[in-house]
């Protein structure tokens, strides 16, 4: 156990060489291999960050877009029910108006059919009444009645209205040669003379009187005078019941 | 573990200079050390293998311990420390390759490395805080304390290179002995106890040089940190 200077200086220079070599060899490509994957982990790391900043970012702007999206949703929404609304109210006041236009043309028409069924109603009563009255006047129609509806038109025509007067002697005035009376039963003289009396009367230029039957009038006469025909008996007075019916 | 080999012998003279048989295993291990440094960092890759796992482990556990005591100055303490280490480690583990022997159990290998340590110590300490700096802090807390600071310094390396030398040799003695005396397979429970041993050892050599190293970095920050928060108050 002595020192050895030689060996004591040679392990010094040894130890520094070692310490270079090592240092050169051995720490510095480590350290530097360590560094260089350092700078990687944290690069990859400051791009995952700025790769999470970007992706927050664009999930903020998503769900910001996603509530404009939502109101404009809501606003259109709004709006389509708005505009519904409106053609709804449009629609219905035109159906209501359709509707009513409808309802009073039905009305119409009801009206109109009862009002025909009510015509044809009484047309048809009329009708009946007619042909009642017509059985009824046949069944009593006699030579008896026939005298008193000669005495009721020689009544009439003594107070015939001036105006039917003064047309009945133009008429006569015109073109009468003859006067036709046509009687359902033989009349008697008495009632013949009573009816020329009254005529010639009544006329400016009394033609010849000729007489007629015709059993068809059930009862009463019918006396032409030209143009001019005076219906007195039932046949013509049941026929103008029947077209007053007609008529109306 | 020859038993002529226990104590150092000059093989061969080179000038003036004597090569013992401590140089020559120096010399071995620098050659292997370097070899297999330059064989693994040939080919790094960023995704990295087992052997280059294991070397970034070496390195980075070497950083992580200096960084515990001085943490400014990890990297720039790394290249002495971690070679300190890993040169205590082969050279104290030499020692159970039949034929082979611990340069450590040379005094005048660890005396170089204590020295070395002692120089390092100052060459750190001038470098982080000045010449000034430094030196003053053998006058603080008070200018009597300087004769016993150098008395500590020159202890405390001879401690570092006795320490090594004693444990390492009396090792290899102790070995030696019991094969002399049982036969082949009795020293085996000393060769596990030496690889302890040399573990133990290389640690604590390069703690303590760390230790030293970092307290003469920072032997004047804390007086000038507690000047500054005077000066603040």
């Amino acid at each position: 156990m002595e020192l050895n200077w030689s060996t004591f200086i040679l392990e010094i220079i040894n130890f520094l060489i070692l310490l270079w070599i090592l240092k050169h060899f051995f720490y510095k490509p480590i350290l530097n291999i360590i560094a260089r994957r350092q700078a990687g982990i944290e690069k990859n790391l400051a791009d995952a960050k700025s790769l999470h900043i970007t992706a927050e970012a664009l999930q903020s702007q998503y769900n910001n877009r996603l509530v404009i999206w939502e109101q404009e949703k809501q606003s259109a929404h709004l709006a389509l029910n708005e505009e519904v609304e409106v053609a709804r109210i449009q629609q219905m006041a035109a159906l209501q108006t359709s509707l009513e236009k409808e309802r009073e043309k039905r009305l119409i028409i009801e009206q109109h059919q009862q009002e025909t069924e009510r015509l044809q109603i009484e047309r048809s009563a009329l009708t009946q009444g007619a042909q009642f009255a017509t059985q009824l006047l046949s069944a009593t129609a006699s030579p008896e009645l026939e005298r008193d509806l000669c005495h009721l038109l020689l009544k009439e025509l003594e107070t015939l209205p001036p105006e039917q007067l003064s047309t009945l002697q133009a008429a006569s005035n015109k073109t009468v040669d003859k006067i036709k009376i046509t009687s359902a039963h033989p009349l008697d003289d008495s009632m013949r003379q009573a009816l020329e009396q009254s005529l010639s009367a009544l006329l400016i230029t009394p033609g010849s009187f000729h007489y007629t039957q015709d059993s068809a009038l059930l009862a009463g006469l019918r006396i032409n005078i030209g143009a001019w025909v005076l219906h007195t008996n039932l046949q013509d007075e049941l026929k103008g019941f029947v077209d007053i019916t007609h008529g109306a | 573990m020859n038993s002529d080999g226990i104590f150092v012998d000059i093989l061969f003279q080179l000038g003036p200079l004597q090569i013992s048989n401590t140089i020559v295993t120096t010399w071995g291990i620098m050659a292997v050390t370097g070899l297999l440094s330059w064989l693994i960092t040939r080919a790094l890759q960023l995704q990295p293998g087992a052997i280059q796992t294991a070397a970034e482990g070496i390195v980075t556990a070497i950083e992580e311990a200096i960084h515990e005591a001085a943490p400014e100055h990890a990297r720039q303490l790394l290249p002495f420390i971690g070679t300190l280490w890993l040169f205590l480690i082969i050279a104290n583990l030499c020692g159970l390759i039949p034929g082979i022997h611990s340069p450590t159990r040379d005094i005048s290998a660890t005396s170089a490395l204590a020295i070395l340590v002692f120089l390092s110590v100052h060459w750190f300490g001038i470098r982080t805080q000045g010449v000034k700096a430094y030196l003053r802090h053998y006058l603080s807390p008070s200018p009597i304390l300087l004769p016993f600071h150098i008395i500590s310094e020159i202890t405390r390396t001879i401690a570092l290179a006795v320490r090594l030398f004693g444990n390492i040799m009396s090792l290899e003695m102790t070995a030696l002995l019991i094969l002399l005396v049982a036969g082949l397979l009795a020293p085996i429970p000393i060769l596990m106890l030496h690889i302890i041993e040399a573990l133990v050892q290389a640690y604590i050599f390069g703690m303590l040089a760390l230790i030293y190293v970092a307290g003469g970095i920072q032997s004047q920050q804390i007086t000038q940190q507690k000047q500054r928060e005077k000066n603040r108050e």
